[in-house]
């Protein structure tokens, strides 16, 4: 049976893998009378193969190791693990949804299956000490003390709700007092802002804002204007009950100093700080006790290879705010237990993302350096690639490279007259569709007074499966639409 | 083949799934496991879960092509399906969301804003049944008994003999609820309950919180698709949630969260992970919360092909299981003489059944050793409720069954009570 398996699925496997039809595994299912779980379980051996050194049994704890031939991945062997990325596409855009690759995915699905195949036996067997060592994986990666400050939750989206509420109630509870302030970047995401909408201003708080030059130049520039925030927010005697500070801010891309603020936070006697990392490990240097916050989260679905979704949220001991009075908004029969033993169980869920970190972590240790090589690497040639476009448009970086990590913004020739944020989202669509790249677009207001500026930066980024051609592609692309004497305006209705 | 939900064009001969066919779809299954629990967390064939990988490819494939073209289409499409299945009115009373656990903290977060907000008063009363599931008890611990509410429990009678005597409790507790003059702002109501397991009347209860002045009503029907009848016109609550990877064959996990228009109480309800979508509503902001694997909320036209394939659909299904659950609930009373937990017409595609008193259990405790020597040495999967006095097993049927599993769970206990009669009694550790 393994035999005839091998020899008809094993071609199309690959095949079936990228055209995600189900057709052919179907037809041969019913012809063999093979079970699904049988072809499935084949399916995965035969991805995994080539590529790592794991064997499909997974036992829920170890997976059993073959001999590698060579010390690290070769190129094809990064390509074979990112084959399902639409060949077609230059895809700089790392930022937003990050990648997985085929070994990983593989390992979560086999997780998925083990649970299927029998979850009461799952539940009561596997999935605690498997979010267990996970969670243990990530401590040491970002230095944390202890186990129990690291909790795994959906994404730093979920991360910044609980740490939120948390604020809310402390403010319904009489704990903060209405018109206590919370400091946040102006250039927080989109739905950090939007939550401190939600739990913030609505139980009573004033929310602050860092307004943030861009382009910027120095580390210097942000401390002084968060220097400025603090006292704004002290002002007429009102506390800083929480700074929320952005680790690497998303668009536009700049890395802040978060050491140096939360020093000036402790000095100025702010309560607590919470770092929105979404991007970190794998992007910058995270070391709990060196960046000192109260509360950290870091996305591992954008930088370190795990599949969607999964993030940390570090909360560290002794500071004022514990993992036990913070809790996740969906309450199981868990609650009141801590932090990482609620969000290791809310409900009926597929925790199979949050299980494959030593999957992940045996994958980025077979390349040079680990996860700090890949880092230092992406940097060293996101800088070069952004030099290259700069030169190739006559543009600027929006950032030296000290203040960029695997991304970097780019000014994009003013001739292309992005006005707007609608301009800058439809340039981004044409570049997508008529093109083949996708890059996201930042539209950067003219200030008063500021004729002939750039308006328009793109946030490349560099992961390992990137290419030269990918920068190329792009800079042709942009090239040939200053050319052609395209305006955005020629995209809008 | 689709990915999409159009019909499969592999039916060999046959309009209806065969036996077959059946055992090839659940082949992932454990074998030699009689797996008598799909109440605690579903099942999902494999022609769902190849959906399913389709979906997650394309999404890795280019994911923000995904973004910008497939996933709003997507959610959609699967809200339309549901809102047809319930009976709902519009489509944007449908709100897809990872589980009952999460729409249950939405609902009660905004009663809980209620209270901080002033529009309820502190000793404001929320009615839950005695019998709701430990995470929703929980969950009106954390935002409604922190935010200063009342928490009144329906005392409810087990074994149970009728709809009478839920009835009876539950008007007990409207009263208990309203004295002292307090207002009763929510009633949560199972449409079945989890353990023990019990056919709730809800369309009766929900018309006597009309009656005495609740002013919203949540049914928190867990099980409901594919397990009792869904009209969510009919049973005429606020807010109505399901799991659908437990009786409707999704993947885990994902659920519905029914809010009705005319209650107007949508604009107050958000999720609580906020994306920019915040303020769009509860569908939309559900649809983002941020980056997320949303491929089980995706599959859902699939899964309609697949039920499709059954006589009757899922409501064949649905019919089917509790005839046969029922069937075998009685096969099982008569080999061990004990008696079932409710009378069949409160019973759905789930039944408490009585174990032999000889087994011993006196605590929770041995209700779970029970269980996990039950697994352990038997290959049974079944869990088991201790009532104080007496013990049950809440056996299931789903379309995967056979009477086989039936039969070795009858034979593991007649072992177990056989065992009993000499030393080893199921108290030791």
């Amino acid at each position: 049976m393994m035999e005839w398996l091998e020899k008809d699925l094993g071609e199309a496997a690959e095949r079936v893998w990228e055209i995600g039809s189900s057709l052919v595994i179907y037809g041969k299912c019913l012809l063999s009378h093979h079970s699904y779980g049988e072809i499935l379980a084949y399916q995965f051996a035969s991805l995994t193969v080539p590529m790592s050194s794991t064997i499909i049994h997974h036992n829920g704890s170890h997976i059993a190791k073959k001999p590698k031939l060579s010390s690290f991945s070769s190129p094809s062997e990064i390509e074979s693990e990112f084959s399902h990325h639409d060949a077609a596409v230059a895809r700089i855009n790392n930022g937003s949804f990050g990648c997985c690759p085929a070994s990983i995915l593989a390992a979560q699905r086999r997780w998925q299956l083990q649970y299927l195949r029998q979850p009461d036996h799952f539940y009561f067997n596997d999935l605690k000490t498997g979010i267990l060592q996970s969670r243990t994986l990530i401590k040491d990666l970002v230095n944390a003390d202890h186990v129990d400050e690291i909790s795994i939750v959906d994404n730093a989206t979920t991360a910044a709700a609980i740490v939120l509420q948390h604020t809310a109630w402390n403010f319904r509870e009489g704990r903060f007092q209405k018109g206590d302030v919370v400091l946040m970047l102006h250039y927080a995401y989109g739905a950090v802002k939007k939550s401190m909408e939600a739990y913030v201003t609505r139980a009573g708080g004033n929310v602050v804002e860092v307004p943030l030059p861009f382009p910027v130049n120095s580390n210097d520039e942000i401390v002084s204007e968060f220097r400025k925030a603090l006292e704004r927010g002290k002002r007429n005697g009102n506390r800083v009950r929480l700074a929320v500070i952005d680790h690497v801010t998303s668009m536009p891309c700049v890395v802040i100093p978060v050491k140096e603020l939360i020093q000036i936070c402790r000095e100025e006697g702010v309560d607590q700080v919470f770092v929105d990392a979404a991007h970190s490990i794998g992007c910058t240097d995270v070391d709990m006790k060196e960046i000192g916050a109260d509360f950290y989260t870091s996305n591992l679905h954008k930088w370190f290879f795990c599949p969607p979704s999964i993030a940390f949220l570090y909360t560290r001991k002794n500071s004022k705010a514990s993992a036990s009075d913070l809790h996740h908004p969906v309450v199981s029969h868990e609650y009141g237990n801590g932090l990482a033993v609620e969000s290791a169980w809310i409900g009926t869920r597929d925790y199979s993302a949050q299980l494959v970190v030593p999957d992940v972590v045996e994958f980025v240790n077979r390349f040079e350096g680990g996860i700090e090589g890949i880092k230092k690497r992406n940097h060293e040639v996101v800088v070069e690639m952004g030099e290259m476009l700069a030169k190739a448009w006559g543009t600027r970086l929006g950032t030296p490279a000290h203040m960029c990590a695997s991304m970097v913004m780019v000014g994009l020739p003013a001739c292309l007259g992005i006005e707007s944020d609608s301009d800058a989202l439809n340039l981004r669509t044409h570049l997508r569709d008529a093109f083949g790249v996708e890059v996201p677009i930042y539209y950067r207001p003219p200030r008063e007074g500021e004729i002939g500026v750039i308006t328009g930066y793109a946030r490349i980024s560099h992961q390992v499966y990137n290419k030269v051609d990918d920068y190329h592609k792009f800079r042709d692309a942009v090239n040939q639409l200053v050319q052609n004497g395209f305006t955005c305006s020629a995209l809008s209705d | 083949m689709a990915s999409n939900g159009a019909s499969k064009k592999m039916k060999l001969g046959t309009e209806f799934m065969s036996e077959e066919e059946i055992e090839w779809e659940f082949g992932h299954h454990e074998a030699g496991v009689a797996r008598l629990n799909n109440g605690a967390f579903g099942c999902c064939p494999g022609s769902v879960m190849e959906a399913q990988r389709e979906w997650q490819m394309k999404n890795m494939r280019q994911p923000d092509k995904f973004y910008v073209e497939e996933l709003k289409k997507g959610l959609v499409r699967s809200r339309s399906i549901i809102k047809e299945l319930v009976n709902a009115e519009d489509v944007e009373e449908i709100t897809l969301v990872d589980n009952v656990s999460t729409a249950t903290a939405i609902v009660l977060q905004q009663v809980g804003w209620g209270f901080h907000e002033g529009r309820f008063k502190k000793g404001d009363v929320v009615v839950m049944l005695h019998y709701a599931y430990g995470a929703v008890k929980k969950s009106m611990e954390a935002y409604v008994g922190r935010a200063g509410g009342r928490v009144v429990e329906v005392r409810l009678e087990f074994p149970v003999r009728s709809e009478e005597d839920v009835i009876g409790e539950f008007r007990k507790a409207l009263e208990r609820g309203k004295s002292g003059g307090n207002r009763i702002r929510l009633a949560v109501i199972d449409h079945v309950t989890s353990m023990p397991s019990v056919v709730i009347p809800v369309k009766e209860l929900v018309k006597m919180c009309r009656d005495e002045g609740v002013e919203q009503v949540f049914v928190d029907a867990a099980h409901a698709i594919g397990c009792t009848r869904v009209d969510v016109q009919e049973i005429g609550a606020d807010f109505y949630t399901s799991n659908l990877h437990k009786w409707f064959f999704c993947p885990p996990s994902v659920a519905f969260l029914y809010a009705r228009a005319s209650s107007g109480m949508s604009r107050d309800l958000h999720h609580p992970v906020v994306s920019h979508q915040y303020g769009k509503g509860l569908a939309v902001e559900s649809s983002w919360v941020g980056n997320r694997d949303y491929s089980a909320q995706l599959v859902i036209p699939a899964v309609m092909d697949f039920v499709n394939r059954f006589d009757g659909g899922i409501e064949g299904i649905r019919k089917r299981n509790h005839e046969i659950v029922v069937q075998m609930g009685e096969m099982l009373v008569q080999a061990w003489g004990t008696h079932l937990g409710t009378p069949p017409h409160m019973t759905s595609s789930m039944l408490m059944v009585a174990l032999p008193s000889s087994l011993h259990i006196t605590t929770d405790s041995d209700a779970l050793k029970l269980r996990t020597r039950l697994r352990d040495h038997y290959g049974v999967e079944v869990p088991i409720f201790f009532t104080g006095l007496t013990a049950y097993a809440r056996i299931s049927r789903q379309v995967y069954n056979t009477v086989h599993d039936y039969y070795k769970l009858r034979d593991a206990i007649n072992q177990l009570v056989q065992h009993s009669h000499h030393p080893m009694p199921c108290s030791s550790s």
